[in-house]
């Protein structure tokens, strides 16, 4: 029955519906990024027309959520879509709302789309084609081929619109999101090739919601509608007296009659009108703007009088100056229970992607599913066999990686790591690379180079953030949201460095692990003449050389009554504290930091116990690390204690959960009495969880050994030294090799460990010893002529 | 054409252009009519970089004007008045003195009335439109009247209850 009421209040909508928007009249910003976040960056978006891009290098920016796109065609006349980000730093590429890349701008190649900024340059597809200073800047932690625009997911279908969806795993095909919406339109506007011939943008102070719960306006008693899956609906004005099926009648004729408006939610309206296909999309702006488009099109090719008709009549029905258009008397066309009907269809739909549906139906859940599902169909499909995910690209990961390939897996082999570039080893972050010249240390550090991965199947993911495990599901979370399924679960994520309450977030002072972190210490030091350094360990003293060797003063201060109190002999420690304090470093030892000072957020100064100031220029912090076992420990994976620690594994390195492997610096063996955070132990452990995935033979265990470089002295040292055994004592061996000694460590007869300076001929007898488990004699070690190896020592 | 009358005909086809602006301005669209020709047209056209396309959003020759402009009380929910600044760039008569073309350029205010809440807008000015008056004139025993207007306007943002003409 039509009745004469006005559309009711909005608020009357939410009262009457089942559905539960209580956030009342104004929608708020968190509702406009929420609306961003889970509608806009997930739905297919017609962000263009085809006949917008008609030449190959045509372009066309756009933008959708609050990231910028472009649309260019490349020279195979296929249409891709873009993020219209530079991987380099970020900024925006090309400002223009439409042109070409042919001919070649003031600060661009020709075929080429080139970022301003620092020159990087991309084809058509996105593929990056130049870097500036790319060998010398870069070296090969990195190359152009990784450093892509972001292709994102485009179809042209649909009357030849240009459809983007900013979600790489959709939650529908665009054929599946938009079902039959376009049934009764697509042989109509397919049936010719259309063009775009009218633009114009209109702005309406309101929001997404607001204008969704205006649209049912629209409807009236005239009109067939029909509603479809995901928020469309469709209506067919029968009053225009046209006959649809009569050529005459119909589009793509000049004097054609038919209106059929298709609506896709949430604001995008394809009205067919008479001869002119009349186009509206909308876009958010902020919390109480939208920016509605409007095109119009048309047919390609036509004469000028077909065309002058259609323009007239669009200008005279839907133009910006048509006379009368909107003010249609409202009384005569309400119809109370359809504008019901369509506005319950579109709110139903936004409180879906909102996670407000009362019924509770998600949009979000349904996406999760898919790309669960898409997960388990994955890529590299000629690799067959079991997945195997890593998470952590450093000694260990990249070792297990190569363990698994030489033990002839065949599935998939995917790493991640949040790390920017190729990964690297650490050991020369502490030592060369800080000393500038740092280039051909950095190249020569990648833990392996970039073809080898390709080589061996090795899909390595850097800057990708694993954020959560499930181990019930077999899963893993990563970056933004997208979930990765795992047969097998490798955690290599290494350790964090401890920081002193006072220093976090502190100008001028920094730890050490990353490459990132080196690189920052190596830029401050340019521009620094001292430093403090608390922490006599390895890393500590290592950063002490390599910076008193760039001219530097250096003060270490450690809080045990002796530097390298955890990790090494008496003896060796005495040596090379002695060696730092040849070389000018400022040693204290027994002593704590009181107070790190700092002016304007910046360090300045630290307070020891003792209450001596010492002023520096920049601060280093080395005082050990923790495993980064909270992925795991949220995971329900056994840790150490409750609130951490290292993850508890067997001797085949398979923590708690048997599909789930951790190794190196994260991982601790049950019987292990102390974790050994080296090189080795990364490889080592590596190996064993690589041959019991594989179900190969497990590694010959060697004995640990370690190695450092200060100054112009090299420690090598192999076994692990029981420091707090009182029990254990040190014998001292001479050396041939100048300033060479070693230091050989026994508890009773038998020997546990050897520290070895300069001199790598002793070095190797001594590790040939322990993996024998061979001791040669305490009292006669000291003496030169007497050979370790020769002496037939066996232990008792 | 003498120099002279060339100067004077210039001269009113210049005076012609500002009196039909204000007449514009006071919604006087008989005056307006009286300044041009019966086969005057009129057009509001743009070039769109977006779509990279000249495009026409209005056109209209006198008598359809005419009936609109009967209507416009009636259906424009927007009675703020339009305020044109016209500056008349060239104005070149032709050899033979039947006729002449002029461009001008001209920026539009909009004085807020009644668009969306008048207790907040009424009373401010705002800038409407930017663009030019491509005219073409008639010339008949010296008098001249507009044979054609295109007001090309560099604008592609236009809200609802945009006004014409412009
Ligand atoms: C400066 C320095 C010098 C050293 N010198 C020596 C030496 O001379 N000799 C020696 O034997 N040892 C040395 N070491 C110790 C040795 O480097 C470490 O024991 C070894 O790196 C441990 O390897 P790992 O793979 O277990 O962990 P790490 O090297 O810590 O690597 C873990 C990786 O996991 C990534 N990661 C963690 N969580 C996530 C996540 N959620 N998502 C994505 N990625 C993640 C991290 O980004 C990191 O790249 C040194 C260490 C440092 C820092
Ligand atoms: S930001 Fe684009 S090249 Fe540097």
């Amino acid at each position: 029955m039509e009745t004469n009421k006005q559309i009711p209040e909005k608020g009357a909508y939410e009262a009457s519906s089942k559905n539960s928007f209580g956030d009342g009249a104004k929608a708020s910003k968190q509702l406009f990024i929420e609306e961003q976040q889970n509608i806009l960056k997930n739905i297919w978006v017609p962000v263009c027309h085809e006949s917008e891009v008609p030449e190959p290098y045509d372009f066309r920016t756009s933008s959708i959520g609050n990231e910028n796109i472009i649309v260019c065609r490349a020279p195979d006349g296929k249409i891709n879509a873009l993020l219209n980000v530079c991987p380099h730093r970020g900024m925006l590429i090309e400002r223009r709302p439409q042109g070409s890349f042919l001919e070649g701008q003031a600060s661009g190649n020709p075929k080429r789309i080139t970022c301003m900024f620092h020159a990087w340059q991309f084809d058509m597809r996105g593929n990056c084609v130049y870097v500036a200073r790319e060998k010398e800047g870069y070296q090969d932690r990195f190359c152009k081929d990784d450093a892509g625009l972001r292709r994102l997911r485009c179809n042209v279908n649909f009357g030849g619109f240009v459809w983007v969806n900013m979600n790489d795993q959709p939650v529908a095909s665009l054929e599946e999101w938009v079902g039959d919406a376009f049934s009764s339109l697509e042989g109509k506007i397919n049936s010719t090739p259309l063009e775009v011939v009218h633009y114009r943008k209109e702005f309406i102070d309101t929001d997404l919601k607001a204008q969704l719960l205006k649209t049912p306006e629209k409807v009236d008693i005239h009109s067939k509608h029909s509603f479809f899956n995901f928020g469309h609906f469709m209506t067919e004005d029968r009053r225009t007296g046209a006959n649809t099926d009569r050529k005459k009648n119909s589009f793509p004729t000049p004097d054609a009659m038919q209106s059929i408006r298709v609506n896709l939610f949430p604001g995008f309206s394809f009205h067919l009108d008479g001869p002119s296909l009349n186009v509206a999309t909308v876009t958010p702006v902020n919390e109480n703007r939208l920016m509605v488009e409007h095109k119009s099109l048309v047919p390609q090719v036509e004469s000028e009088t077909d065309r002058s008709t259609r323009t007239r009549f669009y200008n005279a029905n839907s133009g910006p100056f048509k006379a009368m258009g909107h003010d249609k008397p409202k009384a005569a066309v309400q119809n109370e229970e359809k504008k019901q009907a369509v506005a319950d269809h579109l709110l139903n739909e936004w409180s879906r992607w909102m996670d407000q549906h009362p019924d509770g139906e998600s949009r979000l859940s349904d996406l999760t599913m898919r790309r669960r599902r898409n997960a388990i169909l994955d890529k590299d499909e000629d690799l067959i066999g079991p997945k195997v995910v890593v998470i952590g690209a450093s000694h260990a990961g990249i070792a297990l990686a190569d363990r698994l390939r030489k033990n002839g897996f065949s599935g998939k082999v995917a790493i991640f790591d949040r790390q920017v570039g190729g990964p690297m080893e650490r050991p020369p972050l502490s030592k060369g690379f800080l000393l500038g010249g740092g280039e051909t240390v950095e190249s020569k550090s990648l833990l392996r180079q970039k073809k080898w991965y390709k080589t061996n199947k090795v899909r390595l993911n850097t800057q990708t953030s694993v954020q959560a495990i499930d181990v019930k599901n077999k899963t893993v979370t990563v970056n933004n949201d997208d979930i990765v399924k795992y047969d097998k679960l490798v955690i290599a994520s290494g350790a964090i460095p401890r920081e002193l309450p006072d220093t976090v977030g502190m100008g001028n002072s920094f730890t050490l692990r990353q490459p990132s972190d080196a690189n920052a210490i190596r830029q401050a030091a340019n521009n620094a003449d001292s430093v403090v350094i608390i922490g006599g360990g390895y890393i500590g003293l290592e950063v002490a050389a390599s910076l008193r060797k760039k001219g530097m003063d250096v003060t270490v201060i450690e809080a045990a009554s002796r530097i390298l109190a955890r990790v090494a002999s008496q003896p060796l420690a005495d040596h090379l504290e002695q060696l730092h304090r040849d070389n000018g470093v400022t040693v204290f030892t027994g002593i704590g930091v009181e107070k790190i000072n700092k002016e304007d957020g910046s360090f300045e100064s630290v307070t020891l116990s003792n209450g001596e100031k010492i002023k520096a220029d920049m601060l280093i912090t080395g005082i050990g690390v923790f495993p980064d076992s909270k992925l795991a420990a949220e995971a329900g994976i056994e840790t150490q204690r409750d609130d951490g620690g290292a993850i508890l594994v067997n001797e085949m390195m398979q923590t708690s959960d048997e599909d789930v492997f951790a190794i190196g610096d994260v991982a601790i063996r049950r019987d292990q009495v102390i974790a050994v955070e080296s090189v080795h132990n990364a490889q080592e452990t590596a190996s064993i969880a690589a041959a019991a995935i594989t179900n190969t033979l497990a590694p010959t265990l060697q004995t640990p050994w370690f190695w450092s470089d200060q100054y112009d002295t090299k420690l090598q040292s192999v076994g692990i030294v029981p420091v707090q055994d009182e029990e254990v004592y040190q014998v001292v061996r001479p050396s041939k090799r100048e300033h060479g000694m070693s230091f050989w460590s026994y508890k009773g007869l038998e020997l546990v460990a050897v520290e070895v300076v300069n001199d790598p001929a002793t070095y190797m007898e001594a590790r040939q010893c322990l993996d024998t488990k061979r001791s040669p004699d305490p009292s006669q070690i000291s003496s030169l002529s007497y050979s370790p190896i020769d002496s037939g020592g066996g232990r008792s | 054409m003498t120099h002279e009358s060339q100067a004077n005909m210039e001269k009113s086809i210049e005076k012609l252009i500002y009196r039909a602006a204000l007449a514009l301005d006071d919604h006087n669209w008989d005056d307006w009519f009286k300044l041009c020709d019966n086969e005057f047209s009129y057009s509001i056209t743009s070039f769109s970089p977006e779509i990279n396309k000249n495009m026409t959003y209005f056109s209209g020759n006198k008598k359809e004007l005419k009936g609109l402009m009967d209507m416009l009380p009636k259906h424009n929910t927007d009675h703020s008045p339009l305020h044109r600044h016209t500056s008349v760039y060239t104005v070149d008569v032709a050899d033979d003195g039947k006729t002449a073309d002029a461009i001008s350029s001209v920026t539009i205010y909009q004085n807020m009335l009644d668009g969306i809440n008048s207790h907040i807008d009424s009373g401010e000015s705002r800038l409407f439109v930017i663009g030019k008056y491509i005219d073409k004139f008639k010339i008949t025993d010296g008098t001249p009247k507009f044979m054609s207007r295109e007001t090309k306007i560099d604008n592609r943002r236009l809200d609802k209850g945009s006004h014409w003409p412009l």
